[in-house]
């Protein structure tokens, strides 16, 4: 199916040229997700591990649950290397 | 600058691959501004990005340094913070620019759009660089996700022409404005 692109307003259709390189990025872009996914997961632990992040002050007595998750938080990543692991896996509950 | 807009032109995208402005962009304005109304990916979870030719170039591929970082906020209210997306950042790159990250659509996500401004800064100058910056908004899962993006097109010559896409897929839908600021 041809693609179209937008120029100042107007439709045109790709060029032979313009398919082969749309096809190289988006077969690029298949090809890493994977990695867009452990990063998301990635960003996702680590804006759960901040979030609880103050009960690791100083004047402030952290529970073994939270210690516990915080610690699952930590290790989430472990073991997860495709899309599939990040889509299938269940986060640590927080306390 | 009197802070006056000027429309110049706009384009409505329809099952897109990207979307240029290829005209209008000269030493008319000291500013530029496109606001992004509603833009619909084809797919789920792609980029919104963009690129700059420079006057004469060939090609969408100038050198870019960039910053990048997020605000959200999730509907459950269960989180919220900002982070610096270092993901999306460039250091003298020549990628596609990511203005917001995975545009949710499709699977009860068809109600969202991305919405924002992009602004470029004296694009017609030979001395300086070309400041950016871009505030750009949409769901991100049932995740409410403000990107700020911000950089320089490190050349010197004259930036005319501004493409816009998705990471991959088309730009369903929605709207691109152009205007000049005087």
């Amino acid at each position: 199916m041809p693609r179209f692109k937008m120029v100042d307003g107007v439709s045109v259709q790709l060029t032979a040229d313009e398919e082969t390189a749309r096809d190289n990025e988006e077969a690029a872009w298949a090809a890493g997700e994977d990695a867009r996914a452990l990063a998301g997961m990635r960003r996702d632990r680590d804006r759960l591990i901040a979030e609880t992040d103050f009960y690791a002050l100083s004047d402030v007595t952290m529970s073994s649950d939270m210690t516990t998750y915080r610690q699952a938080l930590r290790d989430f990543p472990s073991g997860k290397t495709t899309k599939a692991h990040v889509d299938d896996a269940t986060w640590p509950t927080k306390p | 600058m009197s802070g006056k807009l000027t429309l110049i032109s706009s384009a409505t995208a329809s099952s897109s691959a990207s979307v240029s402005f290829t005209s209008g962009i000269d030493s008319t304005y000291d500013e530029y501004v496109f606001y992004f109304v509603n833009l619909h990916p084809g797919t789920h979870a792609e980029n919104f990005t963009f690129q700059a030719n420079a006057d004469g170039g060939s090609g969408f591929n100038e050198t870019i340094t960039s910053t990048s970082f997020e605000a959200y906020h999730t509907e459950s209210d269960s989180s919220a913070a900002i982070g610096y997306m270092s993901s999306y950042d460039q250091a003298n790159g020549t990628a596609y620019q990511v203005l917001h990250y995975s545009v949710s659509a499709g699977s009860g996500m068809d109600d969202n759009g991305l919405v924002g401004e992009l602004r470029l800064f004296n694009p017609s100058s030979t001395t300086y660089v070309k400041h950016f910056y871009c505030t750009a908004n949409t769901m991100v899962g049932s995740t409410q996700v403000e990107a700020f993006t911000s950089g320089y097109i490190n050349t010197t010559s004259a930036i005319d022409e501004i493409d816009f896409k998705m990471s991959s897929g088309n730009i369903d839908a929605g709207s691109i404005y152009l205007f000049g600021v005087s």
